[in-house]
């Protein structure tokens, strides 16, 4: 719940925007995660209506159905493809406004100082206290028709505290450094030291911050489905699994029907959380750079390091 | 002193704050309760109109106070710790619904989370100790199964280990057909073998995010000048990773396990359903259904103040802990 | 499997209680006492903790309390048209304004406190329900309830009364003056220890489940003969079918897809079909009240009624497993004496998409490029309410969209929470909502038609209709005048006259147009107990939720060989 906590003592390099290093992780999170973007925008033109039913109820994958059909004879790959559309739509909402809203409370609440920060870190920090998942089931079961945008929002507005808290940290121990004094000194546009030299520091973290709320959306969204709170005029991952677990799927051996989506989640968010592993890497440099273990492996065999063990026990 | 007060007043606000919300948002819930009271009845027999009237007395509701009056009487009712009467569990107060669910909660997610913590933090701090040894190579393994819709591992662990091998019980709290609750050792048994699944699947989809963090964490301390100092002083590597990496690395990890402990309440609600487990998780769905606002409000004003209270430990138990901050103060 | 030691030791120690108190005269100590730690276990709905409240008189009693335990005069089988069966009562009769009933009640019957039943209890009951408003759920117009002896009680009304006769002497629960005077506010207690006739009493309780023991003294000779009937609280389907497959639960009443399939390596467990709710496409069908849309136009609503492909809605809907409706509302079998043409006992399966399109054509809808019917410039689209998660409601609403689309109608689907759908029904702020009408106090269609029907129990949209009212808004005085008079008698034929009016004028309305019987599937554990009910001897309703049928069942189990 709260992002990342870690995060907040990191320190922040002096260094502008870097391009994460290309390794292999990198690498495999950005394949699976663009593959799976790219079914969600695609997929879902070269399918059948998901919603039409036919006669050939729960029958297993054919060349007809490639993933099989549910229940009332729908078409699954035909669901997935429009599912993985909703959820990513609901990972995209509520990424921007996460980052909209924890930007302007956390950065712009910190760089401005006084008493606009004490306001916006109080408001913050209720926010902070007001449990999520609850909240956003009682306000779920009050909206009648719960659209994706409005399952969105909600997750968003509940979500976006723990970031802000980060990032206001982060601003704070910029705010501070030398060379933000001195282009003050300087006589630089208060904006322009935050939008020139602030901000371009924070971009990682940010980066990361939004990839967290990306892969929390999509989770809480399959939670709130799982408990018939989720979207209910569109597809998702987790409206799927929901249809699916109602129709005892799993107990009816119906695999193709109650895996698919399950495992697009896992992937997706395991893609993500690669993709985030590289990010931490740009935030604190120490996490790349070969440590205590390592500089002693370069000494020493293994062997040797047992036996330099235990001479020293 | 100052700094005291200026907390104490955040959590103050803080609770005002929840607390109107908690008021506020029940109340936004479309349909009377009394009407959905009477819908429901009809379900299952026939109600007659008149009924409507019958069910109003008896709930003692007057849906014509207005609604600052009924936030003076709802402010008033928790200053004396009196939560109202629960509508979906009529007629048993709000109280003794959460008296009776909560401990299951506390128990069941309380003890995982702890568990949790304590394996990840304990992995985390070898994986960052040796990076490349086999804790280590374990973190992408345990973050994919963070990215796992819990509920989606825990209804397949539940349908393998439930009802393909039959290792563990399908669900409930305990053994009803054979224990009787109460302090004695078949009951007590039988919890923790019900509990065992569940707190399973909780500790597998989360110790992944404790493992990560403590791992980052004791990379980051690793390269300290300290560090450096106290290996050239050539002390024991045990005492290098435990006293000197891993007491500075834990700090965060600490205050994110007590902040987690507060939502111990508000996370259990996919598990119970899941489990078909009688905690407070399952209490909260049920009075969502119900338009319970009572019990709605009386389960979030516990997970707030449990949320609040986790926060303040936090910050008593850093300037404890933490020698840097006790220097400050 | 669940006999542990002690719960042995309590079992002996009951049937040896049994054979003290056998003496009285029940006469089967012998068979029982070999079958003394038999045990079911039952899932009866309950959903999370459950809350102890064995008073029959307020909401949220626990199911049992009422059959199980507290027995009411006389018995009605939903299943079948058969009369109300004697239970308390022997027998009654009303004078012929419909003010005064006269009961006659059963003799040697006891609670289970050991005290004698008399008319006294029962005029006792009626009296405490006289007194207090707040557990006169009915609404009883009673003006006096008195025992002129021991097995006579009196009521008399200030109304006429015909039509209450089923909530009088089918569904009151009679309850033990000698514990009762003694309880100050009757809607406050949850009657801790309850007190019954009924061939069960409360044995131990906890939140998570609770058990109901045999009453050894219970009025019907040879019954009960299962010792102990535990209930226990699941949170989903899926959790169910879990346990009961198994072996953990002997009877429950739950829509299981697959069920067949589910059930097929599990010789012990069987199930019973009995279909009893008619589910309906509700429409907001009358513009003078307020409704919107081209539902409003009887047309359109004739259209979809020939449009509907029943037996496919069936298959992907029901699973199989539902019944064929009649358009007169009532069940094609159990009511056909109440049917008055037989031409309308029951729907073809099929689509007619010819008759359909005939009629809207004849009405002025014409189709427009997008295959979708317009008059006026109004499309013929309409949106159809149901509640999240209800999942045979959703994919009838996936397959009825598609079948509309053939003649030119479009179906657009919504979900919401339960609450707000059943907001929007009772303000008439829908267009379509999808329901079902049934199981009245008894099966005499006057339960059917005075609530769905009469505007006596409709409202303008924007306000309140009754509870399980007239939701579609519907105003009929050829209907009303015939509501009426079929209440003011109690002599069938009168009213089978005045059914046939009401059933001429809501053919042709159509302002709930039937789709199918919603299956009621129960599943049943036969490797403990056996003499549940089937489709051949329908003794009472199955379903395990049912209130006094959950008595009869239970009374009428034999522990497995």
């Amino acid at each position: 719940m709260a992002a990342n906590p870690i995060a907040l003592d990191v320190p922040i390099p002096r260094r502008r925007v870097t391009l994460p290093p290309l390794t292999a992780k990198l690498a495999t999170g950005l394949i699976i995660g663009a593959a799976i973007v790219l079914f969600g925008l695609i997929g879902p033109l070269l399918v059948q209506d998901p919603s039409r039913v036919s006669d050939v109820g729960l029958a297993g994958p054919s060349a007809e159905h490639l993933l099989g059909t549910t229940q009332t004879g729908q078409d699954v790959l035909a669901q997935l493809a429009y599912a993985t559309r909703g959820s990513l739509i609901v990972g995209a909402i509520v990424g921007v406004l996460t980052l909209a809203l924890s930007a302007f409370f956390g950065i712009v609440g910190a760089y401005a100082g006084g008493w606009v920060d004490e306001a916006f870190s109080l408001f913050t920090n209720i926010m902070l206290v007001i449990p999520g998942l609850p909240v956003v089931i009682v306000i779920s079961a009050y909206v009648a028709d719960r659209s994706l945008l409005l399952v969105s929002v909600v997750l968003a507005i509940t979500s976006w505290a723990g970031s802000a808290r980060v990032l206001r940290g982060s601003t704070l121990s910029l705010r501070s450094r030398d060379y933000v004094l001195a282009s003050r000194v300087a006589g630089e546009k208060r904006w322009r030291i935050l939008a020139v030299e602030i901000l371009p520091n924070l971009i990682p973290l940010l980066a990361s911050q939004v990839v967290f709320a990306v892969i929390f959306a999509i989770l809480g969204e399959a939670g709130l489905s799982y408990l018939g709170l989720g979207a209910s005029d569109s597809f998702t991952w987790g409206t799927m699994l929901y249809y699916a677990q109602n129709g005892l799927a799993l107990r009816l051996g119906a695999w193709w029907w109650f895996v698919p989506p399950g495992l697009m989640l896992a992937l997706f968010g395991a893609a993500l959380s690669l993709i985030n592993f590289s990010i931490d890497e740009i935030i604190n440099p120490k996490l790349r750079s070969q440590t205590r273990a390592a500089r002693r492996g370069w000494r020493m065999s293994r062997e040797q390091l047992r036996k330099a063990k235990e001479s020293t026990l | 002193m100052r700094h005291l007060f200026r907390k104490l007043g955040f959590y103050l606000v803080a609770l005002w704050a929840a607390l109107t919300v908690n008021f506020v948002i029940p109340r936004m819930m479309p349909g009377d309760p009394v009407d959905i009271m009477l819908a429901k009845l009809g379900q299952k027999g026939p109600v007659s109109p008149e009924a409507k009237q019958a069910i109003e007395a008896m709930l003692g509701t007057d849906s014509s106070q207005s609604l600052l009056s009924q936030y003076g009487d709802y402010l008033g009712g928790l200053a004396s710790g009196e939560l109202g009467v629960s509508l979906v569990f009529f007629p048993a107060s709000v109280s003794s619904i959460i008296g009776q669910t909560l401990p299951w909660t506390i128990g069941l997610i309380g003890l995982a989370t702890i568990i949790s913590f304590l394996t990840g933090v304990g992995l985390g701090t070898l994986a960052g100790w040796k990076r490349g040894s086999w804790a280590d190579n374990l973190i992408p393994v345990t973050t994919m199964f963070q990215s796992v819709p819990y509920f989606w591992l825990a209804l397949i662990l539940l349908f393998a280990f439930g009802s393909i091998w039959p290792l563990f019980p399908l669900n409930g709290g305990y053994d009803v057909y054979n224990v009787t609750p109460g302090w004695n050792a078949p009951f007590l048994g039988s919890v923790l073998y019900y509990g065992t699944l569940p707190a399973l699947t909780i500790i597998i989809s989360s110790v992944g995010g404790w493992m990560l963090g403590m791992r980052n964490m004791m990379v980051s301390t690793l390269s300290e000048d300290y560090m450096v100092t106290a290996e050239a002083k050539g002390l024991r590597s045990g005492r290098i990773m435990r006293r000197y990496a891993a007491r500075n690395a834990v700090l965060p990890s600490i205050s994110g396990f007590a902040i987690s402990l507060g939502f111990v309440v508000a996370g259990s609600i996919v598990t119970e359903a899941v489990f078909s487990y009688p905690g407070i998780g399952s209490a909260l769905l049920q009075a969502v259904g119900g338009n319970d606002y009572a019990l709605i409000q009386g389960i979030l004003l516990i997970i707030t103040l449990s949320v609040l209270g986790a926060n303040l430990l936090v910050d008593l138990l850093y300037s404890v802990i933490d020698p840097r901050i006790r220097a400050r103060n | 499997m669940f006999h542990l030691t002690k719960s042995r030791v309590v079992a002996t120690a009951a049937v040896l209680a049994l054979g003290l108190a056998g003496c009285t005269g029940s006469g089967d100590t012998g068979k029982s006492g070999g079958n003394g730690d038999s045990s079911i276990t039952v899932f009866n709905g309950a959903n999370g903790a459950i809350v102890e409240n064995w008073n029959p008189f307020i909401p949220n009693f626990l199911q049992p309390t009422s059959g199980a335990i507290h027995e009411a005069l006389f018995w009605y089988n939903m299943a079948t048209d058969a009369p109300p069966q004697p239970m308390l009562g022997t027998a009654y009769r009303w004078n012929a304004e419909g003010t005064e009933l006269t009961i006659t009640t059963r003799e040697g019957v006891t609670w289970t406190d050991g005290k004698p039943f008399t008319a006294k209890d029962v005029a006792f009951t009626f009296d405490l329900i006289r007194r207090n408003k707040a557990i006169n759920a009915t609404n009883l117009q009673i003006k006096s309830a008195v025992a002129k002896d021991d097995k006579t009680a009196v009521l008399t009304f200030g109304v006429k009364t015909f039509t209450d006769e089923a909530a009088i002497i089918g569904h009151t629960p009679i309850v033990p003056e000698h514990i009762w005077s003694k309880i100050g506010d009757p809607s406050k207690t949850i009657n801790p220890n309850p007190v019954g006739t009924g061939p069960y009493k409360l044995k131990t309780f906890s939140a998570q489940s609770y058990v109901l023991e045999k009453n050894p003294s219970y009025w019907q000779a040879g019954k009960p003969q299962i010792q102990n009937v535990r209930f226990i609280s699941l949170a989903t389907a899926d959790a169910a079918s879990a346990a009961l497959t198994a072996g953990q639960v002997d009877w429950m009443t739950s829509f299981l897809p697959g069920l067949d399939q589910l059930l097929k390596n599990h010789k012990e467990l069987t199930y019973v079909n009995t279909p009893a709710m008619t589910t309906a496409i509700f429409t907001c069908s009358n513009a003078a009240l307020g409704c919107t849309g081209p539902q409003t136009d009887v047309a359109v609503r004739q259209a979809i009624y020939h449009a509907l492909n029943r037996d496919q809605l069936n298959k992907l809907a029901g699973g199989g497993f539902a019944g064929t409706a009649s358009p007169t509302m009532l069940l094609p079998e159990r009511d056909k004496k109440w049917i008055a043409d037989p031409a309308q006992a029951t729907i073809p399966g099929t689509a007619d998409v010819a008759k359909a399109n005939q009629i809207l054509d004849a009405a002025g809808w014409v189709k427009g490029g997008d295959g979708i019917r317009a008059k006026g410039g109004q499309r013929l689209s309409m949106t159809i309410q149901t509640v999240t998660g209800w999942s045979d409601y959703i994919s009838l609403n996936d397959a009825m969209a598609q079948q509309f689309k053939e003649v030119g109608i479009e179906l657009k689907p919504s979900q919401m929470s339960w609450n707000e759908w059943s907001n929007n029904q009772v303000q008439g702020k829908f267009q379509l909502s999808l329901d079902s009408i049934g199981l009245g106090a008894n099966s005499n269609p006057y339960h059917t038609y005075q609530p769905k029907y009469s505007s006596a129990t409709t409202a303008k949209v924007g306000e309140a209709a009754r509870n399980s009212g007239n939701f579609a808004r519907y105003d009929n005085p050829v209907v009303d005048r015939a509501v009426q008079a079929a209440a003011g008698t109690n002599d069938e034929n009168v009213q089978k006259e005045q059914y046939k009016i009401i059933q001429q004028e809501i053919v042709r309305d159509l302002p709930y147009i039937p789709v199918y019987v919603n299956s009621l599937l129960t599943e049943f554990n036969t490797s403990r107990a056996t003499g549940w009910p089937s489709n051949e001897d329908k003794y009472a309703l199955p379903a395990s939720w049912k209130i006094w049928d959950n008595g009869i069942v239970l009374a009428n189990l034999k522990p497995a060989q």
